[in-house]
């Protein structure tokens, strides 16, 4: 029976130790395979009013078509309306949204923010 | 693979695989019914493998290639689901090619050949998926994949050199 763990062995593992933190470092430094980040896209009218990043910190006056306007907030990973010229103020009770999908819709002034993936994919997710 | 007379495959390479693939299969049941989740999908203690490798040093390539499909694609129909078949056959062709070559090599004792094929396994699962998904972001799992693929690698390498060892 040949020896249990031979020299060749030990050449092959750390060989694959180093491929491995080589991986590591070059994917933590150029963030190649870190997940994208969402994007908030702002709808006013039917039409795509601005597409802004869900990571950056940012408040956004948005002039609905009627004549109103709503103040979008961006801020720490979550979006929300803080204020709104309508009546019902529903878009502005609805709170605040952070997972791509999500939407807040205010009916008066015909705006939606939504959240999306920025690769914009096909598919929602998969599972094995 | 029929059993009719015209067969070219020996009723004892049959029988042989056929023991060695339910075996497996019973490895990948315990596998699939032990709860243990680490975080990430795709690692997997993989003790289904021990049975491949042992095939392939007691057995050569052609046991261990119809041992590991076999198991692949009945684990798949029965727990794995499609997709979970669909990896684990990327990655045992690629492991299996693998496995098979450092073999001929000579130089890598059953460990060594078992940890490669561990991290070859991974790699192929993560070819299949990024193909699947058409996204090459999954390579971000790379790293967390080939370390536990040489965990899981040397773990199955030191069971099946134990098991070779009492076998000869």
């Amino acid at each position: 029976m040949k020896q249990f763990i031979r020299k060749a062995d030990i050449i092959l593992l750390i060989v694959l130790l180093a491929l491995g933190l080589a991986a590591t470092v070059v994917l933590a430094r150029t963030g190649a395979g870190a997940p994208a980040d969402d994007m908030v896209v702002i709808k006013s009218g039917g039409e795509i009013f601005g597409r802004y990043p869900l990571n950056e910190d940012v408040e956004i006056e948005v002039p609905a078509p009627s004549g109103g306007e709503n103040a979008v907030t961006i801020k720490g990973g979550s979006v929300t309306v803080s204020s709104a010229s309508c009546k019902n103020q529903v878009c502005v009770k609805h709170g605040s949204i952070s997972k791509s999908g999500e939407s807040i819709v205010c009916l008066p002034n015909r705006l939606i923010v939504t959240i999306e993936d920025k690769s914009g994919g096909e598919y929602d997710s998969i599972t094995s | 693979m029929t059993a009719s007379p015209r067969s070219k495959l020996g009723a004892s390479f049959i029988a042989r695989v056929a023991l060695m693939a339910a075996l497996a299969l019973i490895f990948s049941y315990v596998e699939a019914i032990i709860p243990y989740s680490p975080g990430v999908p795709g690692i997997k203690l993989g003790i289904a493998n021990i049975v491949t490798v042992i095939a392939l040093y007691k057995f050569g390539p052609k046991d261990a290639a119809a041992v590991s499909i076999i198991r692949i694609v009945i684990a798949g129909l029965l727990f794995n689901g499609l997709f979970g078949m669909l990896y684990s056959l990327a990655g045992a062709i690629v492991s299996l090619i693998g496995m098979i070559l450092l073999k001929k090599t000579d130089l890598f004792s059953v460990v060594g050949v078992s940890m490669a094929a561990g991290v070859l396994h991974n790699l192929g699962q993560l070819l299949m998926a990024s193909a699947l998904i058409a996204d090459l972001r999954i390579f971000f799992y790379f790293p967390v994949l080939l370390f536990s693929g040489i965990a899981a690698g040397i773990f199955v390498g030191i069971v099946s050199a134990y098991v070779l060892r009492v076998l000869h």
